[in-house]
């Protein structure tokens, strides 16, 4: 809880960290749609190409994205047991009640769960890379179409800004009443499993009314000022798209035609 | 029922989204703790039946996003059918909480809770099946994903909202739903 987990912007000076946000935005959405477009080896041979091409240019350290990695391992046994085991399939080698364990669930269980590891290196790649200040502009000025169907994107910008600087508040706010539940006898990192998780339970509701609390004064004081709501607001600084951001999209909608129209 | 102000609904969404990101945090020390116990889905519910359905909407939108931006979880290949189920989840417990009104504080929250987690995970499970899975979906992986593996999530959901709203109204953090009579 002290440190965020892995996939955190990590500063640099790389061609990816240079890229404006809104790019990197939309060339993650090329580059999914790429990976689950992939259905033969050939697919995922340039898809494991492209990403590791990115990983050298973003020239991140080794280590925080092996360690993001291995921080899902879980996730991708359930994603993988979930399919092999419900998949279903002609002759399954071994059934136990609702289970049934296939071949064709076994391939599906690992075709899944490799999308999701790829897909999960390339979210990163743009966490890693982009600041969340950055990210909250860049989808601030992506959804701003929405406005046309009257969804108020000022609004849903301000309070995805506040959001973000509340976040080490509650941190710390949920890290100091952790400290204190334990010194009334929580047992947080018990190796019951069952005890464990029990003891969170205490946990939520202080750290809801206090982290409420909160809320309640920063509305008054934004009520004190005169804030009423984001419509008109300014912005001091402008970043256009450079020859640099029009390459990477080109780049990576090629990649994506490729993959669904030239490849097997 | 005094209104609660547009900016005080704002921010109270924003520091659900907040939660969205630091709870699951804190449930991550549990082994699949985040699958099991479901931390995002408190503070989405939370918003839609105290802020109504467009600030749940946007929290259950949000949440999500932001979480997998700042923390990486959940991944970015599980994100959409996540996104479908928590929109469903603010929006439907916002709207169900403002329709309903039976005079009785716990009954309208158990209406709304009951109905708005049924609809998002009808919704996110017909949306896995029908796009972002289509053809390989079955109602046996439903079943297992969203009711046998979520059911402590569904339990604590069901026990600590109604005790949230109820503690957050005795706090004076939000107001009453139905402000007792003189004398009573």
């Amino acid at each position: 809880m002290r440190t965020l987990p892995a996939g955190q912007y990590i500063p640099g000076h790389s061609f990816l960290h240079q890229l404006n946000a809104r790019t990197k935005i939309l060339c993650l959405f090329f580059l999914m749609a790429a990976v689950i477009g992939a259905s033969s080896l050939w697919g995922y041979a340039l898809v494991l190409a492209v990403i590791f091409l990115l990983i050298l240019v973003s020239r991140l350290p080794v280590r925080p994205a092996v360690a993001s990695v291995r921080g899902i391992y879980w996730f991708l046994l359930v994603i993988f047991m979930m399919n092999a085991l419900f998949f279903g399939g002609e002759d399954p080698p071994a059934s136990w009640g609702i289970f049934q364990l296939s071949r064709e669930g076994i391939r599906q269980g690992f075709k899944v769960a490799g999308n999701v590891l790829l897909i999960f290196i390339l979210g990163n790649l743009l966490t890693m890379t982009t600041l969340p200040t950055q990210v909250t502009t860049a989808l601030e000025s992506l959804i701003k179409p929405l406005k046309f169907i009257g969804v108020p994107t000022e609004d849903v910008a301000i309070i995805i800004s506040i959001a973000i600087q509340f976040i080490p508040t509650l941190m710390e706010e949920t890290e100091l009443i952790k400290m204190a539940q334990i010194a009334r006898g929580a047992r947080f990192e018990s190796k019951k499993l069952l005890e464990r998780a029990a003891s969170f339970i205490p946990l939520v509701v202080p750290v809801f009314i206090a982290a409420f609390r909160r809320a309640d004064e920063v509305a008054l004081a934004m009520e004190a000022r005169g804030y009423r709501n984001a419509k008109n607001r300014t912005r001091q600084k402008k970043e256009p798209l450079t020859p640099c951001d029009y390459f990477a999209l080109a780049v990576c909608a090629f990649i994506c035609l490729v993959q669904f129209f030239l490849l097997p | 029922m005094v209104e609660i102000s547009y900016v005080k609904r704002s921010v109270i969404t924003a520091v659900c989204i907040g939660l969205c990101v630091v709870l699951p945090m804190a449930f991550h020390a549990i082994p699949n703790g985040g699958r099991l116990f479901s931390p995002m889905h408190i503070p989405v519910l939370l918003a839609g039946l105290i802020c109504g359905w467009s600030f749940g909407l946007l929290c259950g939108l949000a949440g999500p996003l932001l979480s997998t931006l700042i923390t990486g979880m959940p991944p970015v290949a599980y994100l959409p059918p996540m996104l479908v189920e928590l929109a469903v989840y603010g929006l439907v417990s916002g709207l169900i909480f403002a329709l309903v009104r039976t005079k009785k504080l716990y009954a309208d929250l158990y209406i709304s809770l009951v109905a708005a987690l049924l609809a998002g995970r009808i919704v996110a499970g017909a949306a896995i099946a029908l796009i972002f899975s289509a053809g390989s979906y079955s109602l046996a992986a439903w079943t297992a994903g969203y009711l046998v593996g979520t059911w402590p999530g569904i339990v604590v959901q069901l026990v600590l909202i109604p005790a949230l709203v109820s503690a957050l109204m005795k706090a004076k953090l939000i107001p009453e739903r139905y402000s007792a009579l003189p004398g009573e």
